[in-house]
Parts: structure tokens; C-alpha cells; sequence
């Protein structure tokens, strides 16, 4: 080293030693960390939060202000009141909440233009692929769980409020709506792993909201397909419309997973894994 | 003494598709130095770091940090590697502190780092402020305070003074010459323009188009320059001299009507010129030796693509 420069500092890094990576699950803990942490006061939690109390306000106002008339002939209001809710929320706004809140947690990063930090940090590819994952599982659970709650809660409120239809005294179909929970739920899989492939392979927010909407929209024409129960778009809207009040007005779905939920369910494995395998070697540009 | 390399590259190539990006980059950085990687828009700047951090996939060639081989332990060797990759990273809907601590977190640093780098850059007081509020000054900072959080051995740092103000410049290099002498940090630094190097750096690479076309010290890039003085000499009809003095103003251009450029070659050869060109009856307004500066230097070696590597 050339004499005219400063000396070089002696505490030089002793850079024979390898240490131990970090083990896989310390990797993806840290990440999860992480990822929870950036998701404050983004659009991706409010969306969460608004899309479980929508349907559920939009039932309770057409039972709050119409339900004399849809109750005319008495009986349990629950089912009615449990299967218009669902169908509001599961044919439509489920799929279109989905492709919505996968784009947005993606777009997290996107956004910030974080990718090539991500990547440079000491953290395995798997574990930033399989942490926003499950935050997507997590949220997507999170907003079916309020749906629900938000649903019983204003079931009974009705009880309370509009006493004449009923609500008070008849008991809720738990059975029933845990199995419908469950199901609606596995519905969503299918869907979610091709939505959260799609927003990472553009990392940008229009090409997979645009993909999702396209392909939620063309799954409603296809509907009379013989096919369409293996289209992971149209599992959820299956699924809802599987759940019927009988004509001695009790709520029935069967309690057991549907053929096109295990399709959802086969496709969410095969999508994350062949997305996993095309986008770990790929070069990060941006 | 030659010190192992902290960070070497061997015969790096990069392209984009069918397009080249780089070409047999062979980089050398001792530990301890301040490594300023120079070269101008486009020539491959970028593209070298991100190879560096495992962003990128080599054509052919590898990189080495530590002494081990990046394809093979990358998230071990990223441990010991904080960087700042073009704009900073920032998640604006988090304030400055919460930036720091989603890496602070994804990495597994203690958690008084977040204060400490905070601190270390100036931003403790608008920490609490979201990053969509701050200036580019600011938002280069707080990049280089989440470069710092693990308190690494080797800094990458991608034109780390991208819109600074004259001030934040002068901030950023005393803060780069502290981490080195201080922190014995080893620092690799890109920018386009010498100035800001060479105020800082110990050694130098320059890379054009693809390729590098200079490595070594500060001083092996000054010593390079002293080959290129020029003579330049002015008098009344450039054009006739030439004619006049056929030997002595062979490797001579005209700069002018009254002006001769020619390469410097010795005192004597200055002696002698002036001399002729009084007894040929032609009058003499000046002669002086013009030094090239760094950055014509750099020009210079960004424009030929002369084979300098060392």
C-alpha cells in the first residue's frame, strides 16, 4: 500500500472463518418479522378489514329494512339471513378481494422498489417467497373469520333491534357455517397461489389485478362449462352457491370438502410450486 | 504487501439476452480500502454490483467475498455485507425508524442498532417522520443507516451521493472516510464522476463499456496521468512552425490559429524547441506544461479503451 495514504485500520475482518447460515426457519421468522411490520397502515389491511364487514352490512340492511316482508311466513330467519350474506360475499367480492389483497401485499415491495434489498439480505429466496405467503393465507383467514364474526354478531343484533323476525330465538347453525367457513376457505386457495404467482413474475400492481379481474369476469361466462369446476376462479362462487335453504327453511351444505375444492386445493400446490421453481433463479432487475 | 482480496470477482461476464453487458471483470478489493469504482453512465456499473450481491446470475465467471465463493454461500457472506443499491429502498407509508426496523428484523440485529445507525447518520430526530416525507438527502441517509444496521465488513454502495446537496456530499465522504479508519470497514464505492472519488478513495477501478480499464491505487491512476502532460505552445502562425521545424514539432496538433498542442517529452526537448523557433525568426507569446487533471485522466481511459488493466 502506497506510503502517502493513510494506514489501513488494523481491526481487518478475520474472513477465513465460514459461520453458519442462519437455519431456514430462523430465516423465515425473521422475514415474517419483517413483512408483519411493513404492512402498517397499508391499503392491503384495510382492505381486509372493510372487505369482511361489507356483505355483512349490505345483508343487515336488507334485513334490518326489508326483513318483515322476507320473513313473511315466520321460521328461522338464520338461513335466509346466512346464505344471502354468503352469496353476496362469496360469488363476487371473495375472488375480486383476493386478487386485490395478494396484488397490494406484493405491491408492498414493488412499490418501495425493495426487491433487490429483499435479495441482498441474508435470507434464502424460499423464505421471502413462503413468509408473504403466508401473510396472504393469513389475511385472506383473517378477513373470512371477521365476515363471519361480523355476521353472527349482526344476526343477533337484528334479534335485538327487529325482534319480530325472529333472530333471538332461534340458535345459529354453527355446524353448518364451520363446514361452510372450511370450505370457502379451501375454495380460495386455487385462485390465491395463481393471483400471488402472477404478482410476483410483472412485480407490478396493474398486470395482476388486470389478470385477475379478466379471469374472475371470464370464469362467469364459462359457468355452464362442464370443465369450469377445475378453473380455480370459479371454486369460490361453487361453493357459495352449494350452500341452499331447504324448503322446511334449514340451511344445508354438505359437511365435506367439495370436488372443486380439492381441485382449488391441487392447484394452489401445483401453481406455488411450478411459480417457486420459475422465479428462484431468476435475475432481480428491479 | 499484497493482502489477500476482500472481495474479488474472476472473469465476471454478464448479458442481458443477446446483449453483452460485461466482459472478463476482474475486480480486486484489498480489506481496509475505500474502493472507488468508477465509469459513466452505462458502462456496467450497476450491473458489477448487483453480480456482487447475488442479485444477478454470472455468465460466465465468479464472485468471491471473504475468500469464499458467493454462488455457493450467499446468505452466509450477505451477513457480513450491508449495501445501498441506487435509490434506497424505502417503504413510505413506514417512518424512518420503522424502515430501519423491518430490516433490523429480516436481518436478526439486536434491537438498539436501529438507534445507534439512526444516530450514526443524522436522522434520529426525524425518525418518527413517514420516509414519503423526506428529502432525497435524507432518503439517501436513512438507505445507508439500514446499509450499517449489522454493522457489516464490507459496505456496497451504488452512487451514494445520487442527490445530495454540496453539504450532504461533503457529510457522506467524511462519514465513508470514518467507517474505513475508524471501523476498519472496507467500503466499494460507484460513481460517475472522479471528483467525488478521488477525494475518498484509496484505490481505484475504472470500468468502460463492460470492461475494466484501470485497477489499482489512487496514486497508480495520479502516476498514469504524468505520462499525458502537454506542451503548449503559442505564437503567431501555428501552421508555418510546423513547416518551419518538421522534427521537432512532429507529434505537434493545432489547437488554434496561434496554438501548438504537443505531447511533453523532456526538458531538453523544451529547451531546444523554444530555442529553434527564435533562430527560424518566429516570435514566442508563451510555452507552458499543462498537467491533465484526474477527470481528464479519466476521460481519457473512459474514451480509448486502452488496455490498462494491472
Amino acid at each position: 500500500m502506497d506510503a502517502t495514504l493513510p494506514p489501513a485500520s488494523p481491526i481487518l475482518p478475520d474472513f477465513a472463518a465460514l459461520p453458519q447460515a442462519p437455519a431456514p426457519v430462523t430465516q423465515l421468522g425473521r422475514t415474517l418479522a419483517a413483512d408483519v411490520l411493513k404492512l402498517r397502515r397499508t391499503a392491503a389491511l384495510r382492505l381486509t378489514l372493510f372487505s369482511g364487514a361489507l356483505p355483512v352490512l349490505l345483508t343487515f340492511c336488507i334485513f334490518f329494512f326489508k326483513g318483515h316482508l322476507i320473513m313473511k311466513a315466520g321460521g328461522d330467519p338464520w338461513p335466509r339471513f346466512i346464505s344471502t350474506a354468503w352469496q353476496t360475499a362469496g360469488t363476487l367480492l371473495l375472488p375480486l378481494f383476493v386478487v386485490l389483497l395478494t396484488s397490494l401485499v406484493v405491491n408492498i415491495e414493488t412499490k418501495a422498489t425493495a426487491w433487490k434489498h429483499l435479495y441482498a439480505q441474508p435470507v434464502g429466496r424460499g423464505a421471502v417467497f413462503v413468509s408473504k405467503l403466508l401473510l396472504v393465507l393469513a389475511l385472506n383467514a383473517g378477513a373470512l373469520l371477521l365476515f363471519v364474526g361480523l355476521l353472527l354478531g349482526a344476526g343477533a343484533l337484528l334479534g335485538l333491534l327487529r325482534p319480530g323476525q325472529g333472530f333471538q330465538t332461534y340458535s345459529i347453525p354453527f355446524g353448518t357455517v364451520g363446514w361452510m367457513l372450511l370450505r370457502t376457505y379451501l375454495a380460495t386457495l386455487g385462485l390465491l397461489a395463481v393471483q400471488y404467482i402472477v404478482s410476483l413474475f410483472w412485480r407490478s400492481f396493474v398486470v395482476p389485478v388486470g389478470v385477475g379481474m379478466g379471469a374472475v369476469v371470464a370464469t362467469f361466462a364459462l359457468l355452464q362449462w362442464e370443465h369450469v369446476s377445475k378453473i380455480p376462479y370459479a371454486a369460490p362462487f361453487l361453493t357459495a352457491m352449494s350452500m341452499q335453504v331447504s324448503k322446511a327453511g334449514v340451511l344445508e351444505a354438505a359437511p365435506e370438502v367439495a370436488r372443486h375444492e380439492w381441485y382449488a386445493l391441487a392447484s394452489f400446490g401445483a401453481v406455488l410450486v411450478a411459480g417457486y421453481l420459475v422465479l428462484y433463479r431468476r435475475n432481480v432487475t428491479n | 504487501m499484497q493482502l489477500a482480496p476482500l472481495l474479488e470477482t474472476r472473469g465476471l461476464h454478464f448479458h442481458f439476452g443477446k446483449r453483452p453487458i460485461l466482459h472478463d471483470v476482474n475486480l480486486r478489493v484489498e480489506p481496509g480500502s475505500i474502493y472507488g469504482f468508477l465509469g459513466p453512465n452505462g458502462a456496467g456499473k450497476s450491473t458489477t454490483m448487483r453480480l456482487l450481491l447475488g442479485l444477478l446470475r454470472p455468465g460466465a465467471g465468479s464472485v468471491h467475498l471473504f475468500g469464499h465463493d458467493m454462488a455457493r454461500h450467499r446468505v452466509t457472506l450477505l451477513n457480513r455485507v450491508g449495501a445501498l443499491i441506487e435509490n434506497p429502498s424505502l417503504y413510505d407509508h413506514l417512518t424512518g425508524r420503522e424502515n430501519v426496523e423491518a430490516t433490523r428484523r429480516l436481518r436478526g440485529v439486536a434491537a438498539h442498532r436501529t438507534a445507534e445507525v439512526l444516530e450514526l447518520v443524522g436522522l434520529a430526530d426525524n425518525a418518527h417522520r413517514p420516509a414519503r416525507e423526506y428529502s432525497l438527502g435524507m432518503r439517501q441517509r436513512l438507505g445507508l443507516a439500514i446499509a450499517l444496521l449489522s454493522n457489516p465488513d464490507l459496505l456496497l454502495l451504488d452512487e451514494p451521493t445520487n442527490g445530495l446537496d454540496p453539504n450532504g456530499i461533503i457529510e457522506m465522504r467524511e462519514l465513508l472516510r470514518r467507517l474505513r479508519q475508524e471501523h476498519g470497514k472496507t467500503i466499494v464505492v460507484s460513481s460517475h464522476l472522479i471528483n467525488e472519488i478521488e477525494k475518498v478513495a484509496t484505490h481505484v477501478g475504472v470500468i468502460q463499456e463492460g470492461r475494466l480499464v484501470f485497477q489499482g491505487s489512487l496514486p497508480d491512476l495520479q502516476r498514469l496521468q504524468t505520462g499525458r502532460a502537454r506542451l503548449v505552445l503559442e505564437t503567431e502562425d501555428a501552421d508555418t512552425c510546423r513547416n518551419l521545424l518538421p522534427r521537432l514539432l512532429a507529434g505537434a496538433t493545432v489547437a488554434g490559429a496561434g496554438t501548438l498542442w504537443l505531447p511533453w517529452l523532456s526538458r531538453e526537448h523544451t529547451a531546444e524547441l523554444a530555442a529553434a523557433l527564435t533562430a527560424a525568426g518566429q516570435p514566442l507569446y508563451g510555452l507552458r506544461l499543462e498537467q491533465p487533471s484526474l477527470e481528464d485522466t479519466f476521460l481519457h481511459l473512459t474514451e480509448v479503451k486502452a488496455d490498462l488493466v494491472q
